[in-house]
């Protein structure tokens, strides 16, 4: 997959995120950059604290960015923006939250819920035409009419989320920050919102930031994968690429941490674990190098060249 | 056996395939929660709200129709020592048979207790309900901008340091005593700085769910901070806004009353509970009619308020509503 070619969404570079002041200041996101592709799914992996949600805020900008710029189509959305261009990108930016039951109001019925995006940009000709959006779009998520009218507590947690991703579509967006989306839901349904998700992609064109944890999940979705760790991208690749050849150790354990549904393989499998004190970064600095094919590590020039060996091997 | 046999031709003919409606299972069996007639439903399953609410009505009736035709007037027989401080048997006995005026006795200007305390019901009653709403619209519009901006809360919070240091009673009676003891000053002079605090302890309550995830998500859909308030933090503080009330309401009865009895209550030309009391205290022994009657109608005001305020708010908390 040759992406050169294709134009970029989004791109962040040189991302910082620090929360707190002073001493007690503490970096979140660490100068990540990445770009996203028109159309394509990029997933965020990495374990809980490594900074994927962060990520995901800071691009819809509840979490103000510290250092480094976030463009959207070219224009700069990161910082101070012209209320124009603010209302323009949060029409165009959505996101997906992890939690069903903790994202909707539940004092709300849902047809505000849905709703509500449509009032604010005033998305609609008149009563009559928001209603058809509404109840065109829950029908889209494979919800009934006669939900509008009820509360969201009386929904199953699968249902909730179809709610929230009914209330991302009917603004029409280009992008969409999907934060571990599926994580919260039940194992059986999950499926469900996964092709949900995939067939608004294939209708509507959209992009989406995928962010998860669980990486059988992730190679069902998404085009490619950027590995966390600890605020700091480790590794860059497509995702058959990051599959077939995971060159930095910490890719390597996300990918033997995967559950092998055989009981008796999965006994025996043998379980890789990363700890950072397996680079020596003392006398020479790592980065982010580029080894083609989109796949980028994080390393020192010497690991480069050892990652390059595995990767090319047997070829050339 | 043959005739069960004729029937059941064939495996293929016993099953078949059924629609498999994906909308059916979406489908929601539960009556439909509308959250006010919850409320109510609560709220009426204690009867002893029924019960309450009968008492408070007759009060209310009492209080703001009565005044009407029972005219109060504390000097009528001012003239006449005679009158002074007579007991109900008294009282009923010198005015010729019974009447509802001289029921409760006469007062130590030969006034009637009972016209002096319907009186002034109304205007305690009246006093609580204007504070209470001044305060409380003002309080909770100005907590919830305060709770939900940093920039506001960095400003209110200075204000209010300097503000609720000064003693309460003393910035009354200064006020009282620069504005006149009218009904309305009394009011200015409750109102004036009585909403800081309330807007302090909603602040407290809209910081607490300000950061929930559902008004993350409103901010993403770019809803304006106006439409956060009033749609995703006030309706989850109404049990909080009624739990209030019921705390606010009896407390200006109470502290009209502790302002009259300290001497910097209403005029004398406003009747009311608190001056009554204030003048009947020393007659305490000698003549308990003219101190215990107002004090028994003070205190019924303020505690059928009270537990009326509270049950409402334990109602209009949806956890009941099971």
């Amino acid at each position: 997959m040759e992406s050169n070619e294709k134009k970029v969404v989004l791109s962040v570079r040189n991302l910082d995120v620090v929360f707190g002041r002073g001493k007690k200041a503490f970096k979140a996101i660490d100068n990540v950059s990445f770009d996203i592709y028109e159309g394509e799914t990029l997933s965020l992996v990495g374990e809980s604290g490594s900074g994927k949600t962060t990520i995901g805020r800071a691009i819809v900008r509840i979490n103000p960015c510290s250092a480094g710029e976030i463009y959207y189509k070219g224009k700069k959305i990161s910082g101070k923006l012209s209320r124009k261009d603010d209302r323009d990108v949060i029409r165009k930016i959505q996101m997906i939250f992890q939690d069903p039951a903790a994202s909707l109001n539940e004092r709300a019925t849902i047809e505000y819920i849905i709703s509500e995006g449509l009032y604010n940009f005033h998305l609609y000709k008149d009563e009559k035409d928001r209603i058809a959006k509404i109840e065109k779009v829950v029908r889209d998520v494979g919800l009934l009419q006669e939900h509008l009218t009820r509360y969201p507590h009386e929904f199953s947690g699968g249902q909730r989320q179809r709610v929230g991703l009914a209330r991302s579509i009917v603004m029409e967006p280009e992008f969409i920050v999907a934060d571990e989306p599926i994580s919260a839901l039940d194992v059986s349904i999950r499926a469900q919102v996964l092709n949900l998700l995939k067939k608004f992609q294939v209708e509507r064109g959209l992009t989406y930031l995928f962010i998860a944890h669980d990486l059988s999940i992730v190679r069902f979705i998404s085009d490619r994968i950027v590995v966390i760790y600890k605020g700091r991208i480790m590794e860059i690749a497509p995702t058959e690429e990051l599959f077939q050849y995971p060159l930095h150790p910490y890719t390597k354990s996300l990918i033997s941490a995967i559950p092998i549904p055989d009981p008796i393989i999965e006994k025996e499998k043998k379980l890789f674990v990363y700890s950072p004190s397996m680079h020596d970064y003392s006398v020479e600095k790592p980065e982010l190098v580029d080894l083609g094919n989109g796949h980028m590590v994080f390393g020192s020039p010497s690991e480069i060249e050892k990652y390059k060996k595995i990767r090319f091997a047997g070829q050339n | 056996m043959s005739e069960q046999n004729k029937v059941l031709k064939s495996e293929d003919e016993l099953f078949r395939f059924i629609d498999n409606d994906q909308f059916v299972s979406e489908k929601i069996t539960a009556p439909r929660y509308s959250y006010w007639k919850s409320v109510f439903r609560v709220f009426f399953r204690k009867k002893i709200n029924i019960v309450i609410i009968a008492f408070l009505v007759l009060i209310l009736l009492v209080a703001f129709i009565m005044p009407i035709y029972w005219h109060y007037d504390p000097n009528e027989n001012v003239t006449n020592a005679a009158t002074y401080n007579l007991s109900p048997k008294e009282a009923i006995q010198y005015f010729g048979g019974f009447s509802f005026k001289w029921m409760l006795g006469s007062g130590n200007l030969g006034n009637s207790i009972l016209y002096g305390i319907v009186s002034s019901a109304r205007t305690s009653l009246l006093l609580a309900v204007i504070c209470a709403a001044i305060n409380m619209t003002i309080g909770i519009l100005v907590g919830a901008l305060w709770g939900y901006s940093k920039k506001v809360d960095a400003v209110m919070l200075v204000i209010y340091n300097i503000i609720a240091n000064v003693p309460f009673i003393l910035m009354v009676s200064v006020l009282v005593y620069i504005i006149g003891q009218g009904f309305w000053s009394f009011v200015f002079a409750l109102t004036v700085t009585g909403w800081l605090f309330i807007a302090f302890f909603f602040r407290t309550q809209v910081m607490i769910i300000r950061d929930r995830e559902y008004s993350l998500a409103s901010r993403c859909l770019g809803t304006p901070v106006s439409r956060v308030i009033t749609k995703n933090i006030l309706p989850f503080l109404t049990s909080v806004i009624v739990t209030l009330l019921a705390q606010e309401l009896p407390s200006y009865i109470g502290m009209e009353v502790t302002l009259a009895f300290i001497g910097i209550g209403l005029s004398a030309a406003v009747p009311s509970l608190g001056r009554m009391i204030a003048q009947a205290q020393g007659a305490f022994l000698t003549y308990p009619w003219e101190f215990w009657s107002p004090v028994a109608v003070a205190s019924a005001i303020t505690i059928i308020l009270y537990v009326l305020g509270q049950n409402l708010a334990d109602a209009s908390d949806p956890r009941t509503h099971m």
